[in-house]
């Protein structure tokens, strides 16, 4: 069978919004990533001022290689100690206060650092103090509309302060402009410049993150109410469905019963009904162990059972086992080739997955046709499955539905009556929990490929 | 032949079962309310109690009953007929599959499948004539 060319994965679903502290810890992170290019940048001019001085000066450029080393090793010393503080603090249960704290610390020594690189590049003959904008809009848009005020009113407090200094003779004015060449600017209308520019960007930025952040918090309010209502809805179902598995249960036994020939000697006709009721039976019984599964999969109320060590080919060889009846009354025939592979799973999650995949390939090939079943260990840890049936396939267009609940494609309902619709949401919602790769290739009258990615831990 | 008692409040369901297990050769005694099991293992006491976990006056009845047995009878053994389990766990937690805080020597999952049931009630007696056995 050539490769399915469609395919989609189980990785999208309703998520719990993400907390303020998480988002500015990964904020965090990434600030000091872009301070590790500020610190390559600050090298890279210093390496410019100790080899290639002769180079530049024609250009008018003036450039001393001892201030850009000193700043990018100060940052660099900072910046370790601020990704080894946020590692302490991720293992700690102080996250939130340390991170507000760490952050405006960064926030003070960035601005230092600045003040510094906009004095020595020049503070009134160049355009260095515009520098400070990057801060000023990252302000804007990470923190709220009163902080970010103050980290404005800070980098514009730095600014003058230098311009201070420099302007009545404590320190002397650096540029790295050939100050020959370049006439001298006014102090005070470059500085006024410098503010008005500085003071309506924080005013456009701040605005318009503001904005952005109403509707975010608007957004993120409907989506906690929407993942409360899926939670509540789960609970409804899983109660409501455990009510209906009782009454199935007693008939079920009942027939069993009947069938047994424990309550005497059925006719013929007798029997060919009771058959009949049997298998409606399982049916609605196995529907309802479906639904079940899911809503308490969805349910967070629900104990999640723990991770232990498992061999994947053993719960794909007890899934076999079981499957082996299903597949036999249609003459498919499973291909196995099963290699050890350790993992660290939910038990149950792992079985529930595999069993419907394969459920499935089962259901949607055609009867006398092959099932093709590999597990493969992953040379950095866990474990790959793949499961390949030559069945009736999935429309592209279709494709991305495929995990929705109780959806079903015309194809698929017409080959397979007894379909419940829920398998594959089944294996979204455990995939999901174990942080288990699902991905499902397909094209029409070719078969279905679907990919298991297992890490060697659910972390 | 033994004595079991089957606790369950669906009737239909527990007559099917005993039937079943009268097929077998065993004596059977039904009790529909969870919360008389102990009076009722005081009457006569069985050599397997079959209990079921959901009861409509509470969906973990079976469980404290189960503890109910081993603390007041000791090594009782007990199966649980259910369709609460680790898989679909409506007030099962983890910890009940410690056989420390849920004394049950087995569960057996609804619908039930006789044949499996009747093998395990099986084994379970005669492991349990076996330790009376090397006892005496």
């Amino acid at each position: 069978m050539r490769e399915p060319p469609d395919a989609v994965s189980a990785d999208s679903a309703l998520l719990p919004p993400e907390s303020d502290e998480s988002i500015l810890r990964r904020h965090e992170k990434w600030f000091c990533s872009m301070r590790w290019l500020a610190i390559a940048a600050l090298a890279a001019l210093g390496v410019i001022g100790l080899t290639a001085k002769a180079l530049v000066a024609p250009l008018g450029f003036h450039l001393e290689p001892g201030w850009p080393f000193l700043v990018a090793g100060v940052l660099l010393v900072l910046n370790a100690a601020y990704l080894l503080m946020a590692r302490r603090a991720e293992r700690s249960t102080r996250h939130a206060m340390h991170d507000r704290r760490g952050l405006w610390v960064q926030i003070i020594l960035d601005l230092a650092a600045v003040t510094v690189v906009v004095h020595y590049v020049g503070s009134v003959a160049t355009f260095a103090p515009f520098i400070y904008l990057f801060h000023i809009v990252m302000a804007c848009i990470f923190l709220p509309y009163a902080q970010s005020l103050v980290v404005t009113l800070a980098a514009m407090g730095m600014y003058l302060t230098s311009l201070l200094l420099e302007g009545t003779g404590v320190i002397a004015p650096g540029s790295v402009l050939d100050r020959n060449a370049i006439p001298q600017p006014v102090q005070a209308w470059h500085a006024g410049a410098v503010m008005f520019v500085s003071g309506t960007v924080w005013y456009l930025a701040s605005r318009l993150a503001n904005a952005l952040r109403q509707r975010d918090k608007r957004l993120s309010a409907i989506n906690r109410r929407l993942v409360a209502a899926t939670e509540e809805r789960a609970g409804h179902m899983l109660s409501t469905t455990h009510q209906l598995k009782a009454p199935f249960a007693a008939i079920h036994a009942n027939t069993q019963l009947l069938l047994g020939g424990h309550c005497g000697p059925l006719s013929i006709e007798a029997v060919a009904v009771v058959e009949k009721i049997a298998v409606r039976c399982e049916m609605l019984s196995r529907g309802i162990k479906a639904m079940l599964q899911l809503a308490n999969l969805r349910s967070a109320a629900q104990d999640t059972p723990s991770p232990v060590p498992l061999d994947v080919s053993a719960v794909i060889r007890a899934c076999l086992a079981g499957l082996q009846p299903q597949a036999a009354k249609r003459g498919i025939v499973f291909e196995e080739e099963l290699s050890p592979a350790a993992v660290k799973a939910v038990q149950d999650h792992a079985a529930m997955i595999i069993e419907n995949v394969l459920s499935n390939a089962i259901n949607y090939s055609r009867d006398g046709q092959r099932v093709s079943v590999s597990s493969r260990a992953k040379p950095a840890g866990g474990a790959v499955v793949v499961v390949r049936d030559s069945g009736i396939g999935i429309r592209p267009e279709i494709l991305p539905r495929i995990f929705d609940d109780y959806f079903r494609t015309t194809e698929a309902a017409a080959h397979n009556h007894a379909s419940t619709g829920l398998g594959l949401a089944i294996v979204r919602q455990s995939a999901l929990a174990g942080r288990i790769g699902v991905r499902v290739e397909s094209a029409p009258s070719l078969g279905t490929v679907v990919t298991l990615d297992f890490p060697s831990s659910p972390g | 032949m033994a004595y079991l008692l089957i606790v369950e409040d669906d009737a239909d369901f527990a007559s099917a079962v005993g039937t079943i297990l009268e097929k077998q050769g065993h004596a059977i005694s039904f009790e529909t309310d969870c919360g008389k099991t102990i009076d009722r293992i005081h009457e006569r006491r069985p050599d397997l109690v079959i209990l079921d976990v959901m009861f409509p006056e509470n969906d973990k009845a079976g469980f404290q009953a189960a503890r109910s047995i081993r603390r007041t009878f000791g090594e009782l053994p007990v199966i649980l007929l259910t369709a609460v389990n680790q898989s679909f766990p409506l007030g099962f937690s983890s910890k009940d599959l410690d056989p420390t805080w849920l004394p049950a020597v087995d569960f057996v999952e609804k619908p039930v499948d006789f044949a499996l049931l009747s093998r395990k009630v099986s084994d379970i007696l005669a492991h349990e004539k076996g330790t009376a056995g090397s006892l005496s």
